[in-house]
């Protein structure tokens, strides 16, 4: 598996999010409609990397519920598309020491299957992560504790 | 004697709260003023005479008249209601006292609301019934009030204040005034001077007097013709002259349509221009609104898509939120990538070593020397490495070669690796270089962006204030526009406009060639009179003769006194107009010019405002136009001889005119009536320790200014708290 093989596989791979979720996606992430009292993201791929980013920031990482009670949604190569952001975050994800437990040389010499086995667990990352932040701001949400504002996110992540 | 109002008061009417006892102006003959602030009740206080007269008020709101019963809500006072419960009643009134040379009279207008339910807004909430009016006369010898009850009777007490006729006259509110006198309007003087005088009487015995005279020639006709010698020609002569008359009021009648036609088509076109100019400045605003709608428009969708956009600054690579506090995955992410390259960069040195050791070990780096310089070297054949010759053909030429030839090598090396992730580690680093140089801007750019925010809200507050104000003057122009029904474009307006002028050069041409005919035939009558009389037999009975002569001279006497009687008339308005219209301006320092009167063609009277060289002034402000038409107004009122016997009563007839001409105003009123109640905001200065200003102090202490009143509201209280306090201050 080369570079271009690798990167494609991960990011063909499309991330889940609890079923429990969705009132707060549709809260905050809803294209379009301006029915939500709260500021809110466009498309959920960005409320989805807004959460995994803030449970990156505040270190909780939550495993999602059985495949079966769990929905996905866009792949992440089209996830902000002609733009160098899914690059960033891979970055970002690649530098979690304490969850990726692999060296990145060992992965050039690991067997196809193995290595699809990281991109999954790589992919898992990204669904934990996204599950806390999400955790995160659902515990915010239903105390009424999320700010009316325009910079309510930006706020957020700045705390 | 003149009707003179002594008091009115008011029971629970709008911010008049409390009983008729609490609410009491007492006024007297002379000047009459009451001085309050906007919402002070000046309205308010027009309002009861509007209810007296007309059972009507205005809703200020929409400045229509409103009938009493239908309105009656909003009529009591606000206080009073809230202090009524359900089930109870509260009754809201005027009472107006006012005398004449013999009797006295005390009128009331009243109704009673029931509150039947919470919301004392509400027209639901209440039950109106309209009380009957109650009117108690006295006479000054004995003060006892007694009932009056027939209506009619009431009635007639009611118009006797300020006749029906005249009250346009004597009842108006500011704007008002610039419609009683319309200067377009050629019978507009015309009708002031016949209501005002007995002109009319004059056309009366004008008309009389031609009727004899007619009587007069045909007795004498009959005499002639049974006594004339040559009948037949006689006869015939008379004949034609009775053709030539029929046809003359033919004539004349048409004329009359004619010029009927000419007038209303004339009215129409000044009507339109008027409205035209309206039209025009309703034009102007409406563009400067659409203009401003579309801007509004765009910076409010600017200002709608900045907010919507301000998330997107998170994934955005020029603002790159997203990075904020994720430096130290940058550094994390440089050291891997730099340990993983070094770990790479050995294993493959060993593996290549491992094959070929001593090319490993001797083989210098790539690029190390540059290719410029190996050219050099090879071309020069000395190695500058360790500055030793390498000629051509030797072993060191040949090495320096093979460096040169390295990178070919290189691009067809093995791989090393099982899954060469190089690249994508690399690109991930390389890729992201927009969101990795970010983190000091973040925070400016999230405070620019706030400020951002503000400027365009500042700039939409500003645009949405301007558009509120367009918007409002537009409805003013609406409010004051003679058609503000009629939703007329200005085209519609430029199509009546021509067809009004069309319509009046087709009459006018008709009107000259009537009037042509009819001076034509004045004349074939005149000759055939003349050769009538010379027909007529001279032994007929002279008193026939004289009968007709005297009643024709008589018809034109009376015609001719007509004639001078309303020129009379017009020179005497046109001088009392300017003396009037000279003391209202008195105190302004931009001279005035004078008034004059003509008799127009068609037999009306116009107004025409000259300067001393009796060139058309144009362009006086509306302060001054506003006097012009105060003038004539007095010398209708003050030309007729006998004496204007109503009180005047004004709302705000001057505002915002300024100083110089309320002085006058106040100071020219007493000449023409005998009193008057003058309901005014100029005078009120909050911030005075008097509450009133320089002006308001000056005429508080002149004699003809007989009581002086402020009103006073608490604007703290909310409106349902606000009541009208009443000061006499004189």
């Amino acid at each position: 598996m080369n570079s271009q093989e690798f990167k494609s596989n991960l990011v063909t791979k499309r991330p889940r999010y609890a079923n429990s979720r969705i009132p707060l996606l549709e809260a905050l992430a809803n294209k379009g409609s301006r029915s939500s009292e709260y500021s809110q993201f466009g498309p959920i791929y960005e409320l989805y990397i807004y959460a995994m980013m803030i449970g990156i920031k505040k270190k909780n990482r939550l495993p999602l519920p059985p495949r079966n009670i769990t929905s996905d949604f866009l792949e992440i190569g089209k996830w902000k598309r002609d733009s160098s952001l899914v690059d960033f975050l891979l970055m970002v994800i690649f530098t979690q020491t304490d969850d990726i437990n692999f060296d990145w040389n060992e992965l050039e010499d690991m067997e196809e299957e193995q290595l699809n086995k990281v991109i999954s667990e790589v992919v898992t990352i990204i669904e934990e992560y996204a599950n806390g932040g999400l955790e995160y701001l659902e515990n915010l949400y239903e105390k009424g504790e999320l700010e009316n504002s325009h910079y309510m996110f930006i706020d957020l992540y700045n705390n | 004697m003149a009707s003179i109002i002594n008091s009115i008061s008011f029971k629970n009417f709008f911010n008049y709260y409390g009983d008729y006892d609490d609410t009491r102006y007492e006024f007297e003959e002379g000047v009459n003023i009451v001085v309050a602030d906007n919402g002070a009740g000046k309205s308010k206080f027009f309002n009861a005479f509007l209810w007296l007269f007309y059972d009507q008020v205005l809703d200020s709101d929409d400045k229509q008249k409103k009938s009493v019963k239908d309105f009656a809500v909003k009529i009591i006072s606000d206080k009073a209601k809230k202090e009524t419960s359900i089930g109870e009643q509260v009754q809201t009134g005027i009472k107006i006292e006012y005398s004449t040379g013999l009797f006295k009279y005390q009128i009331v207008k009243s109704f009673t609301a029931t509150r039947i339910s919470e919301k004392i807004t509400d027209f639901d909430s209440w039950q109106i019934t309209i009380d009957d009016i109650e009117i108690d006369k006295t006479d000054h010898v004995l003060p006892k009030y007694k009932p009056v009850y027939d209506a009619d009777e009431k009635q007639k007490i009611i118009s006797k204040l300020i006749l029906p006729t005249l009250r346009q006259y004597s009842f108006f509110q500011g704007e008002e005034v610039d419609k009683m006198i319309d200067f377009n309007k050629k019978s507009s003087i015309e009708d002031a001077v016949r209501t005002l005088t007995n002109i009319s009487k004059y056309e009366e015995i004008a008309d009389i007097v031609k009727e004899i005279a007619e009587k007069a020639e045909k007795d004498l006709n009959k005499q002639t013709k049974s006594t004339s010698e040559h009948n037949d020609r006689l006869e015939q002569a008379i004949g034609l002259k009775k053709v030539l008359q029929d046809k003359f009021s033919q004539e004349s009648e048409k004329l009359g349509e004619f010029n009927n036609l000419y007038e209303s088509a004339e009215q129409e076109k000044n009507d339109l221009e008027r409205n035209f100019a309206n039209a025009e400045k309703r034009k102007e605003l409406d563009d400067k609104i659409s203009n401003k709608r579309k801007i509004l428009n765009q910076v409010k969708e600017d200002y709608d898509s900045f907010l919507d956009g301000i998330n997107n600054r998170f994934f955005d690579g020029n603002f790159s939120w997203i990075s904020l506090g994720f430096e130290g995955s940058v550094n994390e992410f440089k050291n891997k990538i730099k340990d993983y390259r070094q770990k790479r960069y050995e294993k493959q040195a060993l593996l290549n070593a491992a094959e070929n050791p001593n090319d490993y070990f001797t083989l210098l780096p790539v690029n190390s020397p540059d290719a410029v310089t190996l050219d050099q070297m090879i071309e020069g054949e000395h190695c500058y490495v360790c500055d030793r010759p390498a000629e051509e053909g030797s072993e060191a030429h040949n090495y320096l070669l093979k460096l040169k030839n390295r990178p070919n090598e290189d691009s067809s090396r093995r791989e090393f690796v099982k899954n060469d992730l190089e690249d994508f580690f690399g690109n991930l680093q390389l890729n992201s270089a927009p969101f990795l140089n970010k983190f000091e801007s973040i925070p400016t750019s999230v405070l620019r962006t706030r400020e951002k925010e503000l400027e365009l809200k500042k700039r939409l507050d500003k645009l949405s204030s301007e558009m509120k104000a367009l918007v409002s003057q537009r409805k003013d122009i609406l409010i004051a526009g003679t058609d503000s029904e009629r939703k007329d474009t200005a085209s519609d307006i430029i199509n009546q406009y021509k067809g009004a002028i069309r319509r009046m050069e087709q009459a006018s041409s008709r009107i000259e060639r009537l009037q042509d005919s009819i001076k034509g035939l004045k004349s074939k009558i005149l000759t055939t009179e003349k050769e009538i009389t010379n027909l007529r037999p001279k032994d007929i009975p002279k008193g026939f003769t004289i009968n007709y002569e005297i009643s024709k001279d008589l018809v034109e006497a009376s015609l001719n006194a007509q004639e001078r009687v309303f020129d009379k008339m017009v020179s005497l308005l046109e001088n009392h107009a300017n003396e009037h219209f000279q003391n209202l301006i008195k105190y302004n320092d931009i001279k005035g010019g004078v008034l004059r009167f003509d008799k127009s063609p068609s037999g009306g009277i116009s107004l025409d405002y000259i300067d001393e060289l009796g060139n058309e002034v144009s362009g006086a402000s509306e302060g001054f136009q506003r006097m012009k038409k105060f003038a004539v107004v007095m010398s209708i009122i003050s030309a007729n001889t006998s004496q204007y016997n109503y009180p005047l009563l004004a709302d705000a007839p001057l505002s915002a005119f300024g100083k110089a001409f309320n002085k006058g105003f106040f100071e020219a009123i007493p000449n023409v009536f005998p009193q008057s109640l003058i309901l005014v905001k100029d005078l009120y200065d909050k911030d005075s320790e008097d509450k009133l200003t320089d002006l308001g102090q000056q005429l508080i202490k002149n004699d003809y200014i007989k009581t002086f009143y402020i009103n006073e509201v608490d604007e703290e209280l909310p409106q349902i708290e606000r009541t009208t306090k009443i000061e006499r201050r004189k």
